[in-house]
Order: C-alpha cells, then sequence, then structure tokens
C-alpha cells in the first residue's frame, strides 16, 4: 500500500505530525501498536519546566537557550513559532487550551505539588504564580469510593502553600451501582455513567450541596469528558463557585480526550488510521527506507515517500532493553545508550534522574535517524523516542513530541 | 544463558507483559455500561494470576464480555486479554448452554430448519405472539428484529446459476460464504461472484463448508466449534491443493478461522492461515500489483460510511476495504469513529443483552445519525442486523458496494475478458 508519509507510533508526537501533513493535503498513514500515553498525562502540555540544574523556569523559551548541544529542541529552527503552531494545531482539533510559550504557568499535581506548565487544557485548575496561591479557602470535591484522586495528599500540598482546604465527597444511585466491580470504579467509567445518562445537572447540585458558601474554589476530579470537552465544560458552570478539575491518576480522562480528538481531525482530514498494529521490519536500499512491514498486514508492504518514527520511549516500546543492549525493534536504527555500561543505565534512587531516561535514538541536525553510522535520508525521528534529554527532569515531554513532530513536517515540506 | 533466560521467559496470551497501565479499561464497552463486569484488566491478566493458584476464583461474569477484542486492540503492550478471558471461560465454566443458547450458537443447523419455511418463517419471527414466545419463553429479546431467513440459500443458487459458467476463468478461488450469506442474505454471495467474475477469477464452493463456529465459542460450546472447525480446515486444505485462494466476505468468520481456531480451540491452522483472506483484501492486493482494473459507472454517487467492526479492526484490516471503497470516483467517503455497535454476534439478541447491547451502540447510532449516510459500509453481517434495526440506515458490505457501482463491461475489457 503507497502513501506520501508513513508515520510509526500514533502518540501525541505521531499524531501531531499525521494532522499537520494531512492539512497540508498529503496522503498520511498512521501505524500504532495500542493506545499511547496520552492516557498517562493530566490534561497539561509542559514545553519546559526545569532547567539543567533542576530550577523551574518561568520563561521557557530563554530556558531553551541555555539547554546542552544534545537536546532536541536544538534542532528545531524556531521553538517559538513552532510552538504558537502547535497550540494552534490542538485548537483545530477542538483541544482549547490556555497558556504560551513566553511564559509558563503552574499546574496542580496530583499529589498537590505545583509544576510548571505551557499549556492547560480548558478547565483545568491551574495558578499563575507559584507563591501566591490565588485562593484562601478551597472545597476539594471527590466521588465517594473513587480511588485515582489521593485527597490526602493533595489537601496536605495545598494546606502546605497556605490554602484552607475541606474535603468533601459526592454521589449518585448510579455511581453507587458503579461501585459493585470496585475495579471498575475508574475515571473513564465514571465519565461515561454520568454523562450517558445525563446527569450531569444531578452531580452539580450534589456538589453545590456540599460546598455552596465560602470557597474561592471547587477542585473536582477530571472524570468528565471523554469525548469533548462540552461536558466538562457544563458542569463547570452549575456550580456555584468558580471551580475547575484536577489531574487523577490514570487513565487520564483529558489525556483519553486529547488522543480521541487528535485521531478524529486525523481520520477526517482523510488520514489511514492502523489500529492496533505494530511495525516489525523496514526495507532498505541503501541509506533509503523503501517500506515496513507489520505484524497484521502480514505480505502487504507500506510504502511512503518518507517515514517518521514517533514511536515513543521504553515505556511504549519505542525502545527496548534486554540483559545487555538498549536498540529500535521497529527498524532497527542507532540508538544512543550513552556509551554506559549496563549496571549504570538506572539509579537506585527512583528519585533521582535516571540516565536510562536519556537514551534514544540518534538523529542528524535535520532529525533523520542513523542507521550504522549513515543517515537514512527519508525517516525522519519526533518525540520521546529522542535522545538527548530526559523529560521527567526536564519537564519538556509534550513541547517535544509536537516540536518536533512540526520540525519534522516542515523538514520533509522543503 | 541471560539472552536465553529472557527469551523463554514469554506467558501464555502475554498475560505477564501487562504492565497494568489500564488502557484497556478505557476501551471495554461492557464495562462502560454496566458495573457487573469485571473489565477487560480484571477478568483477563489481573485474574488470570488468581485462576492459575486457585480455579475458585473463576468468575461467571468473564460470560458478559463481547470477546470483541477492542482491548487488545488498545493495549500498547500486546497482552491478548480477550484471548485470556476466552480461555479462562472454556477452562474453567461449568455453566451449560441453555436451549437458547444452543439454537442461536447453531446458526446452520437454524438456517437450515428455516430456509424451506422462509415464507413462513420471516412473518412469523415478526408477529407478536411469537416475539412474545420468543422472549418469554426462549429468552430471545422480543425488541429484536430477526434477520429475514431468505426462500432460496446461496448454496443452492450458486449450484444452478453460478457453478455451471465458473470454470470458463482461468483463474480460480474457493468462497467460504458463511451462514449469513447462505441463508438471510444470498445477495452478498452473488455481489462476490459478480466482482470476481469480472475480473476473470471463477469462483468455486468448499467441498463441505460448516459454520465458523464463532457463535458455539461465544455460548460456550468450544468442543462442537473444533469439530467444525476441523471440517472446514479440511475442506480449505482441499481448495488450497488446487490451487486456490479462499476467500470470504465476514470479517468475523475470517478472524475466528485464522486466529481464535488456534488460539483458543487448539486448530492447527498454520497450512491454511495464509491463504485464507477476505475479499476486499484479495481484491486491493490485486489491484496493487497491477494484475487486475476495476471500472465504475460514472452516475454512481453514494454518501459511505465507514464502521470499523470490532474482529475487522483486531486484524488490522480496516484500510483495505476503506482504501478500496475510496477508490470508487462516486462515493462521498466518511469514516466513523471506532466504537462497537452492541450485537457482537448473538450476545445483543439475549434478552439479559439488549438493553446493554443497544447502550453499547448507542455512540456509534448518533455519531452514523449525525453524518447522515446513504448507506453505513461494514465487514460484519451481525453488525448490519444491528444498525439497520437501531438507525433504520442500510448497511452494506463493501463487496455489495463495488459490485453496485462495477461497470462490468468495462471491467471486464480491462480485465482481457472479452
Ligand atoms: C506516566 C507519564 C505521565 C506523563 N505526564 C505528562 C504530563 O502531564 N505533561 C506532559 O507534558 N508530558 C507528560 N508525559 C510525557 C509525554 O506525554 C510523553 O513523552 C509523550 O506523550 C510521548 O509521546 P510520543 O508520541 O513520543 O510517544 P508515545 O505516546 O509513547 O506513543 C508511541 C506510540 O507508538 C506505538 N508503537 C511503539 N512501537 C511501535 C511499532 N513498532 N509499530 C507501531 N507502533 C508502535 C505505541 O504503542 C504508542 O501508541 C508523561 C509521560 C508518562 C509516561
Ligand atoms: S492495556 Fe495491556 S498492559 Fe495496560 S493494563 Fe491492560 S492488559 Fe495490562
Ligand atoms: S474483549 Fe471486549 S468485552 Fe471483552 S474485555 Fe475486551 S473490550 Fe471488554
Amino acid at each position: 500500500m503507497k502513501f506520501d508519509i508513513i508515520i510509526i507510533g500514533g502518540g501525541l508526537s505521531g499524531l501531531t505530525a499525521g494532522i499537520a501533513l494531512a492539512e497540508a493535503g498529503k496522503d498520511v498513514a498512521l501505524v500504532s501498536a495500542g493506545q499511547s500515553t496520552l492516557h498517562f498525562t493530566g490534561g497539561t502540555l509542559d514545553l519546559l519546566g526545569c532547567d539543567e540544574q533542576g530550577n523551574y523556569v518561568q520563561k521557557p523559551l530563554e530556558a531553551i537557550e541555555t539547554l546542552n548541544s544534545k537536546h532536541p529542541y536544538k534542532k528545531l529552527e524556531n521553538v517559538s513559532s513552532l510552538a504558537g503552531v502547535a497550540k494552534k494545531l490542538l485548537e483545530r482539533a477542538g483541544i482549547a487550551t490556555t497558556g504560551n510559550e513566553t511564559s509558563n504557568h503552574w499546574r496542580i499535581t496530583p499529589i498537590g505539588g505545583l509544576m510548571p506548565t505551557w499549556l492547560s487544557m480548558e478547565g483545568m485548575s491551574t495558578v499563575e504564580e507559584p507563591n501566591q496561591m490565588p485562593w484562601r479557602k478551597v472545597a476539594l470535591v471527590n466521588i465517594i469510593n473513587y480511588l485515582d484522586l489521593p485527597t490526602k495528599f493533595l489537601a496536605a500540598g495545598l494546606r502546605e502553600k497556605g490554602v484552607e482546604v475541606d474535603v468533601k465527597t459526592v454521589t449518585l444511585p448510579e455511581l453507587k451501582e458503579l461501585r459493585q466491580s470496585p475495579t471498575e470504579m475508574r475515571s473513564t467509567n465514571i465519565a461515561k455513567v454520568i454523562e450517558n445518562n445525563d446527569l450531569i445537572a444531578k452531580l452539580a447540585d450534589e456538589v453545590n450541596g456540599v460546598a455552596s458558601e465560602g470557597y474561592d474554589m471547587v477542585l473536582l476530579p477530571a472524570v468528565l469528558g471523554v469525548t469533548n470537552g462540552d461536558k466538562s465544560q457544563q458542569l463547570l458552570k452549575l456550580i456555584n463557585a468558580p471551580a475547575t478539575y484536577v489531574a487523577t491518576l490514570p487513565p487520564s480522562v483529558p489525556g483519553v480526550r486529547m488522543q480521541t480528538l487528535l485521531r478524529k481531525r486525523f481520520n477526517a482530514l482523510g488520514g489511514t488510521f492502523f489500529t492496533g498494529d505494530q511495525v516489525v521490519e523496514g526495507i532498505f536500499d541503501g541509506n533509503t527506507l523503501k517500506g515496513v512491514k507489520t505484524a497484521k498486514l502480514e505480505d502487504t508492504v507500506l510504502e511512503a515517500d518518507n517515514f517518521i518514527l514517533a514511536t515513543g520511549s521504553f515505556v511504549s516500546r519505542g525502545l527496548v532493553a534486554d540483559y545487555n543492549h538498549v536498540y529500535e525493534p521497529a527498524l532497527g536504527v542507532d540508538v544512543d545508550d550513552l556509551g554506559l555500561d549496563r549496571k549504570t543505565w538506572a539509579k537506585i534512587d527512583v528519585t533521582e534522574a535516571q540516565p536510562y531516561m536519556e537514551m534514544g535514538v540518534k538523529t542528524d541536525s535535520e532529525l533523520h535517524c542513523l542507521c550504522n553510522g549513515a543517515a537514512v535520508n527519508n525517516l525522519y525521528a519526533a518525540g520521546s523516542i529522542l535522545n538527548g534529554h530526559n523529560s521527567i527532569k526536564l519537564l519538556d515531554g509534550a513541547g517535544v513530541d509536537m516540536l518536533t513532530a512540526l520540525q519534522v513536517v516542515n523538514n520533509i515540506m522543503k | 544463558m541471560t539472552t536465553q533466560t529472557q527469551t523463554q521467559n514469554v506467558s501464555v496470551n502475554n498475560f505477564e507483559q501487562c504492565l497494568k497501565c489500564s488502557i484497556c479499561t478505557v476501551y471495554c464497552p461492557v464495562s462502560a455500561v454496566t458495573p457487573l463486569y469485571p473489565g477487560p484488566k480484571q477478568a483477563g491478566p489481573d485474574g488470570e494470576r488468581y485462576r492459575l493458584k486457585n480455579k475458585e476464583f473463576f468468575d461467571e461474569a468473564l460470560k458478559m464480555c463481547l470477546n470483541c477484542k477492542r482491548c487488545e486492540v488498545a493495549c500498547p503492550n500486546d497482552v491478548h486479554i480477550g484471548d485470556i478471558i476466552q480461555a479462562a471461560r472454556i477452562k474453567y465454566s461449568t455453566h451449560k448452554p441453555s436451549l437458547r443458547d444452543m439454537m442461536l450458537a447453531n446458526t446452520d443447523f437454524v438456517g437450515t430448519m428455516a430456509s424451506p419455511f422462509a415464507p413462513i418463517a420471516n412473518p412469523i419471527l415478526k408477529l407478536k405472539p411469537m416475539k412474545a414466545v420468543l422472549h418469554g419463553v426462549m429468552k430471545i429479546d422480543k425488541h429484536r428484529t430477526f434477520p429475514d431467513y431468505s426462500s432460496r440459500k446461496f448454496e443452492s443458487w450458486f449450484k444452478k446459476e453460478a457453478a455451471p459458467t465458473q470454470d470458463q476463468y482461468s483463474k480460480h478461488v474457493s468462497y467460504f460464504h458463511g451462514c449469513y450469506v447462505n441463508y438471510n442474505y444470498p445477495q452478498l454471495g452473488k455481489d462476490f461472484v459478480k466482482v470476481m467474475n469480472a475480473v476473470g477469477y471463477g469462483v468455486h464452493l468448499l467441498e463441505k463448508e460448516k459454520c465458523c463456529g464463532v457463535a458455539l465459542i461465544a455460548n460456550g460450546m468450544p468442543k462442537q466449534a473444533k469439530r467444525q472447525g476441523k471440517v472446514n480446515m479440511n475442506s480449505m486444505r482441499k481448495a488450497i491443493a488446487q490451487g486456490h485462494p479462499i476467500l470470504t466476505t465476514s470479517s468475523t468468520c475470517t478472524f475466528t478461522m485464522r486466529d481464535e481456531y488456534d488460539h483458543l480451540l487448539g486448530i492447527d491452522n498454520h497450512d491454511v492461515r495464509d491463504s485464507l483472506s477476505l475479499a476486499t483484501r484479495f481484491l486491493f492486493q490485486l489491484i496493487e500489483k497491477g494484475e487486475i482494473k476495476l471500472a465504475f459507472n460514472e452516475d454512481y454517487h453514494k454518501r459511505v460510511a465507514y464502521h470499523s467492526a470490532c474482529h475487522m479492526e483486531r486484524m488490522g484490516w480496516v484500510p483495505y476495504s476503506t482504501r478500496m471503497l475510496r477508490m470508487i470516483p462516486g462515493i462521498d467517503f466518511v469514516m466513523l469513529e471506532s466504537q462497537c455497535c452492541g450485537i457482537s454476534g448473538t450476545y445483543g439478541f439475549k434478552k439479559e443483552n439488549y438493553e446493554r447491547s443497544q447502550a453499547i451502540g448507542k455512540g456509534l447510532f448518533d455519531q452514523i445519525d449525525e453524518v447522515n449516510p446513504d448507506c453505513v459500509a461494514t465487514d460484519c453481517e451481525t453488525c448490519k442486523w444491528q444498525v439497520e434495526m437501531s438507525t433504520g440506515v442500510p448497511v452494506m458490505n463493501p463487496i455489495s458496494i463495488i459490485a453496485e457501482a462495477l461497470d462490468v463491461e468495462t471491467t471486464r475489457k480491462l480485465n482481457n475478458l472479452d
């Protein structure tokens, strides 16, 4: 099967590239082995939250200048303009966000911390200044038996910042019923029960009942709006006090929503999505990738003029480690293992920056992958599979995904 | 040594690959509508750990699983969640299928009985008193419209009308028509023959064809499914020996015989699997290789919304059908968001499942309403019943759409037949 461009990996990076290329009128295919790490993200996108010394960053564009030369951002022609393009691309897919690249704002983590971030999906709880909490008194309202919102941590974290916090709980008969299977009392199922049975007004009544007066913010778990943001906005509007959502533990409803809306957009633009299939082999002719084979298409080779590898990091099996090596399993392109001995890949203390996080595929200055040291002229890499940065330490995950994807698109369209 | 340990450390159905990420729980259509079902993660890899220790941990609620495999498609770690669940049912369930389940599962037996009486059976199955009996006694939901039984089986039509002319072609395929084409909707089989003949392929039936057994597996009758599966595999081997590829027009039959036979029923199908394909895939591959050409009527126009049937999605073959449809110039193509329609073979026919089945499908029905197409295209026959009953929009197999749009004369010329 022949396309203009084939993208391997359907996470934030692959979808960003896919949408941008389809918008430019290209015939694009996307192959993805299962769902992506967007399901774990909290409805906010980071560009750069920390510098290499570990200090929080307020002005990401300035701090990006100070990053070392191996960082993927150093392969972007214009960070600021790509960041603007990314925000607009999300908007066209129906994902409204607040924030911009010139100044970070702060998101609330599920355990009550504050982290700098770039874009937040509409309705997510954020603050402008970490040292100046805008709320005096907050009601943290959880749903009874919903375990993926650690309210104790959250409340303790906020109290530490001088906010008075009352923890409240609400429920509805339909949610009580859902509890019959405790393992299924999860965010997306709660969302489906509330949305499919038109229970938003009832839930708002319950919340208003426990957080009627004296609160300048009501915080709710982000468990509404799986397929679009309308329902989640609707609830906020019906609550008497100002109300916003805090991220929960996975699966994350805002993350699922982002994935769903991006995929819808890609489909609507005429993109072809190979769902649940895995690229298992590349067919090379010298320094050109001719086609890829997948697990399920068997003898059908997927051919294209250009390819983008966006298969993610270890967690998505874009990179694989065995007892001795780190390798890229889909096409076998060159991986930067930092030249480290196996014993030093990881640090025992999990809170330390982990060396393996900086491993990834090697690319040239135009983000071409390398094979045995030589650039493959029509194969690019984008997203968290790239080497040279630690997204947990730098808080730059979504930024690297989207911006390298958009740069690759520009490189292809040149 | 270390590499060896690592590569050998592979569990059945990849169940140890589970990372506990919970992504599968987002995509299960059943746990979204009923709290009684433990969901893919718990019913699958989590529960399996317990069941391996003690079979007492087996939960009959697993029968609520539709076997739609949407959890598997979503899993980033290739855990065969649906297989784990179905294998557990086969291994541990003590539930005996009821008469109703046996009836629903034996599609070819019931079809054989109903076909000769179709003019009588169809109206009777639609009568209120009959529906009340089915609902009350048989526990088949009264809201269901039964697919009509055709008065003339596809096989009978084929033998009389098509078989005599098939040997004039130089290339040949065997056709596994499935129960649906045979008893309920011979038109699809006729459409298939029309398209294949137009591109120069003669069509033949298998020496013996049995229901693929998907409904038997779902209704807890794996032994009978296995017996039928063996008959099918033997017939297919004979066709392959004659050099025939075997084609179907049903995604579910294809998936069952290619994957479930081996994974769930332990039927050795390795020598058949590669020769067994879906008609749209076969045609697409021939067009790509430049071996055949299709020409379509210029005045053909249709707004078509494609629905990805669960097993089609699981096979990963959706793009073969959608790219085939998009080749037809007169088609205004819309891709529907992939969602389960809720019927899942015989599942939605059961009284206890009806409401759940409709709740599962609601998202899809709403989408179809919104898109307002002339027809919905899908590769699965049971989706057709469900979507037609629930939305009133006609549903067509891609092969039927191709047959409808095909300019037979020009196509035959392009393929040097006349
Ligand atoms: C737990 C967690 C929480 C995070 N939270 C945040 C957050 O709050 N904010 C933020 O900005 N960032 C966050 N990140 C970081 C950021 O979301 C990820 O870095 C980013 O989503 C990665 O996107 P990607 O497209 O590069 O890869 P992925 O999302 O990993 O997608 C890769 C896709 O490729 C598929 N794939 C792999 N191999 C193959 C193959 N051979 N063939 C076909 N397909 C294949 C995978 O199945 C997967 O679907 C988080 C990351 C994690 C893991
Ligand atoms: S999606 Fe796969 S890895 Fe994740 S919990 Fe489900 S089975 Fe486990
Ligand atoms: S096969 Fe379908 S119904 Fe069964 S657990 Fe998986 S997603 Fe749910």
